[in-house]
């Protein structure tokens, strides 16, 4: 059962009230920031209501309670088989955990079972000696915190060797590929890790050498038409960014989209995948680029 | 009922995130709620979890709630928080700390053993809080089904232990962290504590988490080879449909937002698709004895599909593009080579080259063919509505971005 209280927020911070009150070290002031912390905005109420009231009688009035041990609880048939299954992924090669445990449990599922059918082709190589090398090199550097070497070829070739401090690693499901997001100073890296060609641990870093530079974003503002479907379709497929929907009529919506601008080609050709049901307002400079597309087709089709 | 920040079930809450989270300009009246209550308990739920990622604005049409986020910018789908958020009864929480204390240490009790432990533990209290041995039963019973305890029987007893963890969770922090958002049910990765903070995800469709349950239904009778019924809300908000198939393969879109489950048809002979997000409950019915024959079917079937479109006579149409690309855009091929699903890239001269494909529904690639604009010499399709479309749709474009300049024409 995927929907159950032994999952729950509730449940979660009880364990740790419950902790701090077998080792002697519960007050009101340590119960009210756990609650604040880690549970809903309104549990401030729920939660400390029904253990004082003694609706959930587990605390005593001096935050003592009569469990002999610290709560812990064991994983639940769900969670084994869902980390079985996660030693089918190609990906597990990266995190090598141990397996131990698991040995007769049955997988949540295959990978098989599910197809990508509009993923790129040209993922990165899971099963390659020399990437997972790297990846493990960048996930110690981020535990530790400290600065990285990295030697790769950037997108034209051209071979490079920067100093940088690792902020994280992101992955994106369209493209299977992760990259290396990394500070110092003003300037922001982004490495796509299938160019590492080879990684080395460096010093720790001091907390302000990372820096404060924050990706450049912009925002677009579109009018969508209601045909074929196009509501729909375009707020699902823009849903990951943040956006702001407006109707202006019964047929008639007005998007605004946040994006980075290093996405800015990349929004350009999705906003133009849905042809005449979508016209960018604003700004110019985005209107600009789609009108130098179309001129370029009209160019494009002379060409018969 | 006095209100709750938890919930019993998670379908009516299923519908109302997905509303907030991907259209966002509905007004309170709109809401297919019982009644204006009902609208308000919802929201102030989805604001008691989510509040930091809410917003609204205000309209002549009164007040329009939404969830913005961007997913590249959080650890985490905030969306699992609602899956936190199941309701319990006071003798759950309370039975559920005292049972796993009360076999902490790996002893085996019997429920009656068990019941003492708790009359002992309740004893603390002066408040009286009753505890009969029928509800302790029910309860291991329940804690025995997910995984929590195991029994054994000895002579006439039945005994309950803890299940044993021999799992080495500080292996997996960084695992756990990554496939609770990459990985199908990642919901079930936030259950666990143990996740590092590394990683950060692009194009990251964190909606796809309000269809779990039907997922792992759906998962379940794959694997089981079994006949699923499903209850399906018609997307023009007519009456919702019971569609009876047998599963093979969950189909998910890294570009769309979108996920469906492929079966096949039994009315219709033929492997069809459903969109999870449409999927309101799923039973699992028998066992299928013909499973790998439907799977055959797949296998060919999957060979000439774009996505997840047969068109509506399942014709094949055949498509060609003629793309133009200038010197140092070699990028245009990789493009080409690494976004197509189907179908040759054939390359006509240092300028030019030709994308070619036999597909089910070349409707379907419309979108696609549309992010080579500004590149495309020539477009042909068996199905001429196909071109049609995609050269009407350009001479809009053409007048939609003239302008007064007349810069497109």
């Amino acid at each position: 059962m995927l929907f159950h209280e032994v999952y729950g927020s509730y449940f979660r911070v009880l364990e740790d009230i419950l902790c701090h009150a077998a080792e002697g070290t519960l007050t009101g002031r340590v119960l009210t920031a756990l609650v604040q912390e880690k549970a809903f905005a309104e549990s401030g109420l729920s939660i400390p209501g029904a253990l004082n009231s003694g609706n959930w009688p587990l605390v005593d009035a001096n935050c003592g309670t009569p469990l002999r041990h610290a709560p812990t609880k064991p994983l639940t048939t769900l969670q084994r088989r869902w980390m079985k299954a996660l030693l089918l992924d190609p990906r597990i090669a990266l995190f090598a955990p141990s397996a131990e445990g698991l040995e007769d449990v049955e997988p949540l599922f295959t990978p098989d079972t599910f197809v990508y059918f509009d993923r790129y082709a040209d993922g990165d190589p899971y099963d390659d000696e020399t990437y997972i090398a790297c990846f493990r090199l960048i996930l110690q550097a981020l535990r530790e915190k400290r600065k990285l070497r990295v030697r790769f070829r950037g997108h034209t070739g051209v071979r490079h060797s920067i100093v940088c401090i690792p902020l994280r690693i992101e992955y994106s499901p369209k493209d299977d590929k992760f990259r290396l997001l990394t500070a110092g100073g003003a300037k922001r890296h982004v490495i796509n890790l299938g160019r590492v060609r080879s990684c080395e641990l460096l010093d720790v870093y001091a907390p302000e050498e990372a820096g404060t530079a924050k990706p450049r974003t912009r925002e677009v503002t579109f009018l969508l038409r209601d045909e074929r479907n196009a509501l729909e379709r375009v707020l699902l497929h823009f849903s990951h960014l943040e956006k702001e929907t407006v109707r202006l009529n019964e047929h008639t919506y007005q998007v605004a989209l946040r994006y980075d601008k290093e996405d800015e080609t990349e929004l350009l050709i999705r906003i133009l995948s849905f042809g005449p049901v979508l016209q960018v307002t604003a700004p110019d400079s985005f209107i600009g680029l789609i009108r130098e597309r179309l001129q370029r087709q009209r160019r494009s089709e002379g060409c018969l | 009922m006095a209100y709750s920040e938890l919930i019993k079930s998670f379908s009516r809450i299923r519908d109302y995130m997905r509303q907030f989270y991907v259209y966002g300009f509905k007004s309170r009246e709109e809401y297919d709620a019982k009644s204006a209550r009902s609208y308000d308990n919802e929201r102030r739920r989805i604001e008691s979890w989510l509040g930091e990622y809410m917003s609204f604005h205000q309209s002549r049409d009164g007040k329009h709630v939404f969830l913005s986020v961007d997913s590249r910018r959080i650890p985490s789908d905030p969306l699992y928080k609602a899956f936190h958020a199941k309701s319990f009864t006071d003798k759950d929480v309370t039975l559920h700390f005292y049972i796993l204390d009360a076999l902490a240490e790996g002893e085996s009790l019997t429920a009656g053993q068990i019941t003492d432990r708790l009359e002992a533990y309740l004893s603390h209290f002066e408040t009286p809080f009753p505890m009969d041995e029928s509800t302790v039963r029910k309860k291991l019973k329940e804690y025995e089904a997910l995984g929590l305890l195991q029994s054994e029987k000895q002579g006439k007893s039945l005994y309950y232990r803890r299940s044993t963890d021999a799992v080495k969770l500080e292996s997996w922090a960084d695992a756990l962290a990554f496939f609770s958002e990459a990985a199908p049910l990642g919901v079930i990765g936030s259950y666990f504590k143990e996740r590092s903070d590394h990683f950060r995800f692009k194009h990251h469709y964190i909606l796809h988490a309000l269809d779990s349950e039907i997922l792992l239904k759906l998962l379940d009778a794959i694997s089981q080879h079994r006949v699923v019924e499903l209850l399906i809300r018609s997307s023009r908000g007519k009456d919702d449909r019971v569609r009876t198939i047998c599963p093979l393969k969950i189909y998910c879109s890294t570009q769309t937002g979108r996920q469906y489950i492929l079966g096949y048809s039994y009315i219709g002979r033929h492997p069809v698709f459903y969109r999870l997000d449409t999927i309101k409950t799923v039973t699992l019915g028998s066992e299928e004895k013909q499973y790998d024959k439907y799977m055959g079917f797949w296998e060919k079937f999957d060979q000439n599909l774009w996505g997840v479109s047969t068109g509506a006579e399942h014709n094949i149409d055949h498509i060609e593009m003629t793309i133009r690309f200038g010197p140092g855009e070699g990028f245009i091929l990789q493009r080409l080579n690494r976004e197509k699903r189907h179908g040759t890239v054939e390359i006509i001269d240092e300028h030019t080259c030709r994308f070619s494909a036999d597909v089910y529904d070349a409707s379907e690639m419309l979108p696609w063919l549309r992010t080579f604009i500004g590149r495309i010499e020539k477009l042909e399709c068996s199905n001429r509505n196909v071109a049609k479309v995609f050269y009407d749709d350009l001479k809009r474009m053409y007048e939609m971005y003239g302008g007064d300049d007349d810069a497109v024409s």
